[in-house]
């Protein structure tokens, strides 16, 4: 287990840091790393696990919008936040998208949930070639061959937060400028990107810029200030002192986007409960500061958003303080209070591994915190503000339940804490390859099924070709199981499926890309060798869906509608069984025993292989299998014609 | 991109003419027997196991024997087609036939095939046609089964009698072999003035 993670840690190189404060003693930015041979730089389109399926291999893709590292020993401590993008079937819950192209995605876009999540990095499985193919005139346009290369192609975006489609590009989304979304003309762009500043307080959040070196100077000189605040949070806390300001709700926003998401996730994986103690103490911290410095400035706002940010990712849990803070800076309580609180919570911080009874602590906290309803309203509509999801689909399908049960997201995330804790070395020995993207349970599968169904019957009533499906086993980060294996999880698992009437001279590729291509889903797939105890005219595959209603899916939506394939073949989809793996001790029928046989002539010839004397009793027997063989033969041949004639 | 593909596929229908499908052979029989077993026709470059995942686990076990050229494998074709052959147990000769590419699990890709496909609208009225034809798919696969499981249970029966036969002979050859050594045999030869020399079961 070690050495797997040993040698993980040989493959992966960070690429060249990102400028930031020098008091960012903890967290690192970086621009770009290196894993298995090949470089992931920001905006660089990435293929996701999900870690909650660690045997599914269905692959989430997202856009890389931030690279960081904390430097304190936590697990887990190379961080990664991605602007999602969604596939059609995904959204199909919420719009129907009847032109929806094959390979098409949808970038999040709006505000609201699911526009952008943290996630190990280790939960990136690959890279993914991503092409806009918007006629958007800041969009470079993609030559045809590109187009042909992409794995995937987008045009338009959704709205998580109205959950449109919209074919218009904000000028930024997700605090990302535009052109990073656009093709890039070349890699300098990165470059520029990276040193770019915020100069829109409106605007969303852009964690992405780097903390101005001015900045973190007066942040250092605060830090003196703090009093008994730890080593951040004082800084910070003192920080603010001086420079906070009137526009408190404006920056809340800002801050809140990215980091309060990332604390949100991090605090939840970590310790939900958390992150309402948190949140409570904040608020009174909060209008302590207020209260003080309500004098300050937009622009020194602006900066210590931009601090807020980066320090976010450094202490999750002092960041979503920092953001909830100023949210709530309305409603003010005692000066005194708040800093007990503040206190509380970094007792919290430390022992932030001992979550449950944490959590139950810290609900108590949150209630007694005597405002929650206030919290939840701004959380509602607070434009930036994102729930700990962290999955396009946890988005979209917990949006409902979410403003009233803000702990329901909570508890999903303590669902993947042990996934996520478990050790690098572990998840390489044990775990198949992928993690994917959280599955929210809340959706309900039935009305899901139907509307994909529809969505996609009404897409492809015309001829399409099938395209290959982006490779998902390219992911050289986990180790494939075995066929073997696999076979015999999914067989328990019930997501093995048999299609049937496939043209024989498929590959099991093929079949891939087909699954992937009418059905929407991820499958490992094996065609049936034709031999003399198959049809021959009937190809058969094995095909094993990434979880158990997908499977399902595909053989109702099989059942219900006809998938025509090339040569007039009505696909058909069964469950399936597959025979045991262990040899059945069972004799041969037609091999007689080696003891009833004669002792003195045929012993020795039992274990060899020959062609029999034309004097021997073996020979005799031997021609009435041959016989036999023929006949089945024959009977074969004649129900096959008959067969192929129906066809 | 295309080239290679071809380039591969063209190396693999080479492959598959120097490969022979051999069947009707025992489960029990291991990859090092087979690949002696056809080591007598020529250098056997690999030994296939087909699995069998979705039939009867009677169904006698299939082998993709790949030869080093295709000669080797003629040689085997034709032997197999004369004489019976007896892999690994007797008296159930082993069936050879040449190999065909759908017989391999792992084969690349055709070049620059399409495939094309799509969902037919159920307005359509090939809608009822396509239903028709899915029937016909499981009919003709529930037909296949009930063949081959008719297959297996004559099989069975042929072996059931062979067995009984060979029993017999066992038990006549038994009986010799004791008659001889007890010399009961010897004594009834000089009785009735029999040559035993000539006596075949010696």
């Amino acid at each position: 287990m070690e050495q797997a993670a040993e040698s993980e840690d040989k493959q992966f190189k960070w690429g060249k840091k990102r400028v930031t404060g020098e008091e960012m003693k903890d967290v690192q930015f970086y621009e770009s790393f290196t894993y298995g041979g090949s470089e992931y730089c920001l905006y660089d389109c990435v293929l996701i696990g999900d870690a909650t399926k660690p045997d599914s291999s269905e692959l989430y893709v997202g856009k890389i919008i931030n690279l960081w590292e904390h430097n304190d020993q936590r697990e887990n401590s190379r961080r990664v936040e991605l602007l999602w993008f969604f596939k059609p079937s995904e959204v199909s819950l919420y719009v129907g998208v009847q032109d929806a192209l094959a390979n098409e995605l949808f970038l999040a876009s709006g505000t609201g949930v699911g526009l952008t999540n943290e996630n190990r990095l280790e939960a990136i499985c690959g890279k993914c070639n991503v092409l806009c193919i918007s006629k958007d005139i800041r969009n470079p346009q993609p030559s045809d061959e590109e187009i042909k290369l992409a794995d995937f192609l987008f045009y338009r975006t959704f709205d998580v937060g109205s959950r449109k489609i919209l074919e218009k590009m904000d000028d930024k989304i997700a605090g990302v400028d535009v052109e990073f979304v656009f093709n890039r003309h070349n890699c300098e762009e990165k470059v520029s990107a990276v040193q770019k500043v915020a100069t829109d307080v409106h605007g969303t959040a852009d964690s992405l810029k780097p903390n101005p070196p001015s900045t973190s100077g007066s942040v250092r000189q605060n830090e003196c200030k703090g009093s008994d605040f730890s080593g951040h949070r004082k800084s910070d806390y003192g920080y603010k002192k001086e420079k906070d300001n009137e526009c408190h709700k404006q920056l809340a926003m800002k801050k809140s986007t990215v980091p309060e998401e990332r604390a949100n996730q991090d605090s939840g994986r970590r310790d939900g409960g958390l992150y309402f103690c948190i949140d409570s103490g904040s608020r009174r911290n909060d209008c302590h500061q207020k209260d003080q410095d309500s004098e300050a400035e937009k622009h020194s706002s602006k900066q210590t958003s931009r601090l807020a940010e980066e320090r976010c990712s450094k202490d999750f849990y002092r960041l979503d303080d920092l953001s909830r803070k100023k949210r709530r800076v309305d409603g003010s309580v005692s000066v005194s209070d708040g800093r007990e609180k503040l206190r509380l919570q970094e007792e919290r911080y430390c022992f932030d591994d001992i979550p449950q009874k944490k959590r139950e602590l810290d609900g108590s906290v949150a209630v007694s915190d005597g405002r929650p309803k206030k919290s939840q309203k701004i959380r509602h509509d607070g434009r930036k503000d994102i729930e700990p999801i962290r999955s396009p689909r946890d988005n979209v399908a917990g949006g409902e339940l979410y403003s009233q049960k803000p702990s329901h997201t909570d508890k999903k995330q303590d669902l993947r804490i042990p996934r996520f804790s478990e050790g690098k070395g572990t998840k390489l020995a044990t775990e198949k390859d992928y993690f994917k993207k959280p599955n929210s349970d809340c959706k309900s599968k039935l009305t899901e099924g139907k509307v994909l169904t529809d969505a996609n019957y009404r897409r492809h009533y015309r001829v399409f070709e099938v395209t290959q499906k982006p490779d998902a086993e390219e992911n050289k980060w986990y180790r494939d199981l075995p066929w073997e294996e696999n076979v015999r999880c999914a067989e328990e698992q019930g997501n093995l499926v048999l299609l049937r009437n496939l043209d024989p001279t498929y590959t099991s590729k093929e079949v891939e890309d087909i699954v992937y291509s009418d059905l929407n889903e991820q499958c490992t797939a094996r065609i049936i060798e034709r031999t003399s105890a198959t049809i021959p005219h009937i190809g058969e595959a094995l095909v094993i869906f990434k979880t158990i209603d997908a499977a399902k899916r595909a053989i109702r939506r099989l059942y219900e509608g006809c998938l025509l394939l090339s040569n007039g073949r009505i696909l058909v989809a069964t469950n399936t069984k597959v025979n045991p793996p262990t040899k059945p001790p069972f004799q041969f029928s037609g091999h007689i025993k080696p003891r009833a046989q004669m002792r003195q002539k045929r012993t020795n010839a039992v274990a060899t292989s020959h062609s029999s004397q034309t004097n021997s009793v073996g020979f005799e027997m031997g021609l009435d299998w041959v016989l036999y063989q023929d006949r089945c033969e024959l009977t074969w041949k004649r129900i096959f014609e008959v067969n192929i004639d129906h066809h | 991109m295309a080239n290679e593909e071809e380039v591969k596929y063209n190396a693999f229908l080479e492959k598959v003419k120097r490969t022979v499908f051999v069947d009707e052979l025992t489960p029990l029989a291991s990859k090092s027997v087979l690949e002696s077993a056809f080591n007598q026709f020529g250098t056997v470059e690999d030994v296939i196991l087909v699995p069998n995942y979705l039939g009867p686990k009677e169904i006698p076990m299939g082998v993709l024997v790949v030869m080093q050229t295709e000669e080797k494998a003629k040689a085997i074709l034709d032997t197999l087609s004369q004489f019976p052959f007896m892999v690994a147990g007797i008296p159930r000769p082993v069936r050879a036939k040449p190999a065909k590419p759908e017989m391999f699990a792992d084969r690349p890709k055709e070049p620059s095939r399409r495939v094309l496909c799509r969902w037919i609208d159920p307005n359509d009225p090939d809608f009822e046609n396509a239903k028709k034809i899915k029937r016909l798919v499981q009919k003709h696969t529930a037909e296949a089964a009930f063949v081959l499981k008719n297959q297996l249970d004559e099989a069975e029966k042929l072996a059931t009698k062979q067995s009984e036969t060979a029993t017999a002979h066992h038990k006549k050859f038994e009986m010799m072999y004791k008659l001889f050594h007890d010399g009961v045999a010897e004594k009834l030869a000089n009785r009735y003035n029999i040559n035993m020399r000539s006596f075949p079961y010696r």
